[in-house]
């Protein structure tokens, strides 16, 4: 009655062997995937290759890698993505003797990638090899050095630049051939293009809260955004965020909105990107990476115009630092999988790869012969308006402020920042006051790293 | 009589436009996801926002495709969900039957100390967790994706509370018969705890399914990646399009929504079987 259906009891211990044997199963094949991985003494050298590029640019840089493993025959790179560039940071930093051989790691980890003695500094190989560096931008590679010496090379370079919508600038009646270069031109060109229609309104304005834009601004008019020449003469001890540049942008940034001429839209720049695309902004701050992106929203609507990043109202020569990734050879490898590593970085910098890396992500080309190559050419054909990111590179000066701060806790000092906007643009507390506390606990948190790391 | 019919027949009727209301609700993200899949990368960024596709476009699925191998991913997060998912309901009917029919000493403050392991954050073990799995050379391996999960405190819980109230008198029945425990586990208690079952099941699956950090941290290369990381590959801080992420959430969601749908039916059977009957 009851027992006699189903699984009897002599089949029961049956199916819990015939379980583990499953298990097991499972567990040999893990083991089979792993050992294969491994390279053998004989075949090629596999470099493993940790990045965080996702959508358009992860499928640029499949292909690029497609290309590389087909032609070379010593070396092979296995691309593997590690998430966005906190997640695969914090993987490093939890277990380095885990690493990969080449590593993309954002512009703001460069501080303690060097303190955390994980890199082969790229100098080292460049002078061996006596590498010919001169074809490189000299701002993007500013950014990586410390002192004179290059300890990683640039790969995902952008800055930020001005958008705008060419056909809101002419329905306002303003030239579109001329977009606004200062604050107080913003502001004007914003209130000309801000219109109610029915009961929405197109806003001339808006930038995501995002402390990277802040840290721009400050670069563009001049300020120095830590002391100890933006930590670059001797480490940095003192955040210098509250000076008067720093209070100007926050003052102005506020005003716009108090005025209804720009509009928050919060912090993620996708949202603001999103906005622009919809004509809901007819003008925004943006990396010059995403123009590919904004030209797919805005196809067939209106025409995208590119511009220098604004400055603030005193005149002064200077301009954006450098924002993106680059590539870091790991200290802990194997001398073979360095040197392989160190092949695939040169691979990356030649003209033919960064045309090819320009055209599919909007990223800069960082080797000034690519601009010669014929992919890049059908590029600048379809989108003129990317020459004004080039000239933008072009005409920065280099100095420590271009150069852009070397701190190592520049992921909190981003948050701070953006709280602080946030806290000033939504009333609840002065430009002044916001920066006043945001500096303190910069400051504080460098002081901290600096003890820990014992940086002196 | 026929204004008592009105009444049931009214509250019937607001009854029902609650539920279709609360529906509709839950629904809703999933609607617009499959909505937004459909759409070019221009209407997916118009304003203001459209529901329904005014032109359908089916490139976002193949665009997903290619940016991320979500089949490979789609595999992977299977094999990984099922073990796990079969590994919990096994573990945790053993360790339920123990705590709810048998006696042994320390009974009370065992039960409790597995209880209060469910107080501890998942983010708090994840290193640690991590440093063993390496230390075992399992990195990268099946067994380092499903071995930390096969045990769940939560499962056990669930489960004895559901033995709880299955009738004493089936245990000494059996007894009585000469069932031995095994039997009684596997031919009583688990086809009576179908309900339960079930729902640890679904639960299991779909926790495991989720699963982001651990696959990440866990695995090196393409080949043993889970889908969450390939939703993560198409979307970009600096640019995200929506429509893509979208078609990808879209192709992943349908695994998940299967086992809900086949565990429902479990559920239900479970639920009309079984009973203190001869």
């Amino acid at each position: 009655m009851l027992f006699s259906k189903r699984i009897s009891k002599r089949m029961f211990p049956k199916f819990l062997v015939a379980l583990l044997v499953l298990g097991l199963l499972v567990a040999g094949c893990g083991t089979a995937a792993n050992d294969t991985s491994k390279p053998s003494a004989a075949g090629p050298v596999t470099v493993t290759f940790w990045h965080s590029m996702g959508g358009q640019p992860a499928k640029t840089l499949t292909a690029m890698v497609e290309k590389f493993n087909g032609s070379h025959s010593d070396i092979q790179i296995k691309l593997v993505y590690q998430g966005s560039y906190d997640d695969a940071f914090n993987k490093l930093k939890a277990s380095p003797d885990q690493g990969p051989d080449l590593f993309q790691v954002y512009d703001i980890g460069t501080r303690y990638m060097i303190d955390a003695g994980l890199a082969a500094p790229m100098q080292d190989f460049i002078d061996r090899d006596k590498f010919d560096m001169s074809p490189i931008e000299p701002h993007v590679i500013n950014y990586y050095k410390v002192g004179d010496k290059l300890y990683s090379m640039p790969f995902n370079s952008s800055m930020p630049v001005l958008y705008y919508n060419k056909d809101l600038f002419k329905a306002a009646g303003l030239d579109p051939a001329k977009a606004p270069s200062t604050f107080a031109e913003v502001e004007a060109d914003a209130k000309a293009l801000t219109k109610k229609v029915g009961d929405k309104t197109v806003y001339g304005f808006s930038q995501a809260i995002y402390g990277w834009f802040f840290e721009q601004y400050m670069a563009r008019d001049g300020a120095l955004y830590a002391n100890n020449g933006n930590g670059r003469d001797a480490a940095a001890t003192e955040a210098l965020v509250n000076s008067p540049a720093g209070v100007e942008i926050l003052t102005w940034w506020k005003k716009l909105i108090d005025e209804g001429y720009a509009t928050n839209l919060g912090r993620k720049t996708a949202d603001t990107q999103n906005a622009f695309g919809a004509q809901q902004i007819a003008m925004t701050i943006d990396s010059s990476g995403i123009l590919p992106n904004l030209t797919t929203a805005a196809a067939g609507k209106f025409e995208i115009g590119i511009a220098p990043l604004p400055r603030g109202n005193n005149e002064v020569n200077s301009g954006p630092i450098i924002g993106g990734g680059s590539l870091w050879i790991l200290k802990n490898k194997p001398k073979a999988q360095q040197e392989a590593a160190w092949k695939v970085v040169k691979w990356f910098l030649e003209p033919a790869q960064v045309a090819t890396w320009t055209v599919g992500t909007g990223y800069l080309p960082i080797n000034k012969a690519a601009v010669d190559q014929e992919a890049y050419k059908d590029f600048i054909k379809k989108y003129p308006s990317y020459q004004a990111a080039i000239d933008q590179l072009h005409n920065t000066p280099e100095n420590r402020i271009t150069q852009g701060a070397r701190i190592g806790v520049f992921t909190q000092a981003r948050a701070t920042i953006e709280n602080a906007i946030e806290q000033v643009v939504l009333n609840k507390a002065t430009a002044k006051a916001a920066l006043d506390d945001a500096a303190k606990k910069i400051t504080d948190s460098i002081k901290e790293y600096n003890q820990t790391m014992g940086v002196k | 009589m026929k204004t008592g019919l009105m009444k049931k027949r009214f509250t019937r009727f607001v009854q029902y436009l609650l539920l279709t209301i609360g529906a509709l609700g839950v629904v809703f993200p999933i609607l617009y996801a499959i909505g937004l899949s459909l759409m070019s990368a221009g209407e997916a960024s118009s304003y203001p926002p459209h529901m329904i596709p005014h032109h359908l476009k089916f490139t976002a699925f193949p665009a997903a495709m290619e940016t991320a191998p979500l089949g490979r991913f789609m595999l992977n997060s299977f094999v990984v969900s099922l073990i796990v998912t079969v590994a919990q309901l096994i573990t945790a009917s053993l360790a339920a039957y123990a705590f709810a029919f048998l006696e042994f000493p320390l009974k009370k403050i065992l039960f409790l100390l597995f209880l209060s392991t469910m107080m501890i954050p998942g983010e708090s073990t994840i290193i640690p967790n991590y440093l063993t799995m390496r230390s075992l050379g399992w990195i990268d391996t099946f067994r380092g994706l499903t071995v930390p999960f096969m045990a769940t405190a939560f499962g056990t819980f669930l489960l004895r509370q559901y033995f709880l109230t299955l009738p004493k008198e089936l245990f000494d029945a059996a007894r009585i018969d000469g069932c031995g425990r095994f039997r009684f586990l596997w031919s009583i208690v688990l086809p009576m705890a179908r309900p339960a079952l079930g729902t640890l099941g679904v639960y299991a699956f779909i926790t495991t399914w989720n699963q982001y950090l651990w696959p990440l941290l866990m695995t090196n290369s393409t080949s043993m990646r889970t889908v969450q990381i390939g939703i993560g590959m198409l979307q970009f801080q600096d640019a995200t399009t929506w429509n893509v992420v979208m078609a990808g959430v879209v192709i992943i969601l349908l695994p998940s929504l299967l086992t809900i749908v086949l565990g429902q039916k479990q559920l239900v059977k479970g639920l009309t079987t079984g009973a203190v009957k001869g």
